[in-house]
């Protein structure tokens, strides 16, 4: 691994853990905690978004030991979205919001089973209600544990990856031909 | 010293990774009880400020959410889980030393850009938060609302983050140039100035404590009424 990626992986993973200030600025259900994973990912591939999503992890841990076992959540997220970026899908938001969509799917998919069977669905006070709304409307525990999840994750990863297009496209090519994928996954090589 | 601070970072990590891992695999409640009393013994031996208070408040919401979707023996059974995790890492958080780890990693033979990875993102976190603070505060002047509907709300947070993003990829470079000229090269091996000791019978406490998850874990599978 270069330096230049070296150095990209705790600015990335900082990234993921600082948006949560312009997230709180705008009063909206989201979290944003695996822009810095996607974007590692788009920029220099799945090695270094994977060390991204488990230094976010391990660092938000130490804030809160509940984050540790969604580790799991941060590798499929880099994994699918390489699989993005090979693909070219962060080239417009006509590409990357259904693709986010998608990831939304995969990764609540991933979280329920952690999210039920170690924390019974308690995860955070929102994924908690949404759980209690999904039994109140009969749904059995784990499928309203995988509404709860569903609610959370779904429009937060469609944000998320029109968020690394928005952001990929902004850069200047000089910089973006630094990064190994970036041009790749814009579609413009 | 108290609360175990002398141990070496290897066996404090193992201590705070066998309780919660023993509180899931021993029978419930007793196990999860025994654990998470000894996990909140822990965290208190630290002080009522930084190790039981915040550990009580960290795991107190998910005995409230756990009621409200469970029943009460479920919600011991979990709660005790969760309680013993969370106050191990309170614990390990108020007794654990970076320095102390990062010397210990590179004894042990780690890699200087491990020990850089976490150091570096844990101090680029509150440099980054401030930053996007102050864009907030810089596009509120410049009249950016973050109020009104979803969309005008989605394009105020793309006002905000896609500054402090993109300041944040342009100090990638000048991060890369200061590591190359502090030899930082990955695969390199460093020599440890203090390395902290790790005596046998601590190398041996840990042995014991991954050997008395796995036994646990064995009698779990064996025995069918275990939860």
């Amino acid at each position: 691994m270069s330096i230049r990626l070296l150095a990209l992986i705790p600015v990335a993973a900082a990234i993921s853990l600082a948006l949560s200030a312009a997230v709180d600025a705008v009063a909206l259900p989201l979290f944003l905690d695996t822009t810095g994973t996607i974007l590692a990912t788009a920029l220099a591939g799945p090695g270094v978004g994977i060390a991204t999503g488990v230094v976010t992890s391990a660092v938000n841990t130490l804030r809160n030991p509940t984050f540790w076992p969604f580790v799991v959540v941060q590798i499929i997220v880099a994994l699918y979205a390489w699989v993005a970026a090979r693909a070219g899908l962060f080239r417009s938001f006509r590409t990357a919001v259904p693709a986010g969509l998608g990831l939304g799917v995969i990764a609540s998919l991933t979280s329920t089973p952690i999210s039920y069977l170690v924390f019974g669905c308690t995860t955070t006070g929102g994924i908690a209600l949404t759980t209690a709304l999904g039994k109140a409307l009969g749904l059995p525990p784990l499928g309203a544990c995988f509404f709860g999840s569903f609610v959370s994750d779904f429009g937060d990863k469609a944000v998320t990856f029109a968020l690394v297009t928005s952001v990929l496209h902004a850069l200047p090519r000089r910089t973006a031909a630094r990064f190994p994928w970036a041009l790749r996954a814009i579609g413009a090589a | 010293m108290t609360g175990g601070g002398r141990l070496h970072p290897f066996t404090l990590l193992a201590i705070a990774a066998a309780l919660p891992a023993l509180a899931w695999i021993l029978p419930a409640p007793s196990g999860g009880l025994a654990m998470a009393t000894i996990a909140l013994g822990l965290a208190a031996s630290r002080g009522l400020r930084p190790g039981l208070r915040p550990a009580v408040l960290t795991a107190a919401p998910f005995w409230l959410f756990l009621l409200l979707l469970h029943d009460v023996p479920t919600t011991i059974a979990i709660g005790l889980r969760i309680t013993t995790m969370v106050a191990s890492f309170v614990w390990l958080v108020a007794t654990l030393e970076p320095a102390r780890l990062v010397e210990a990693m590179i004894a042990a033979g780690w890699s200087a850009s491990i020990a850089y990875l976490l150091a570096a993102t844990l101090s680029a976190v509150p440099v980054l938060k401030a930053r996007a603070r102050r864009i907030v505060e810089a596009q509120r002047c410049r009249g950016l609302s973050p109020r009104g509907g979803i969309a005008a709300r989605l394009r105020a947070l793309r006002a905000l983050a896609l500054p402090l993003v993109l300041s944040a990829l342009h100090e990638v470079d000048e991060r890369a140039l200061a590591l190359e000229t502090r030899g930082l090269v990955p695969g390199i091996r460093r020599t440890p100035l203090a390395p902290p000791p790790d005596p046998a019978v601590e190398q041996a406490a840990r042995w014991a404590l991954l050997l008395a998850c796995l036994a646990a874990l064995a009698r779990r599978f064996i025995v069918p009424r275990f939860i």
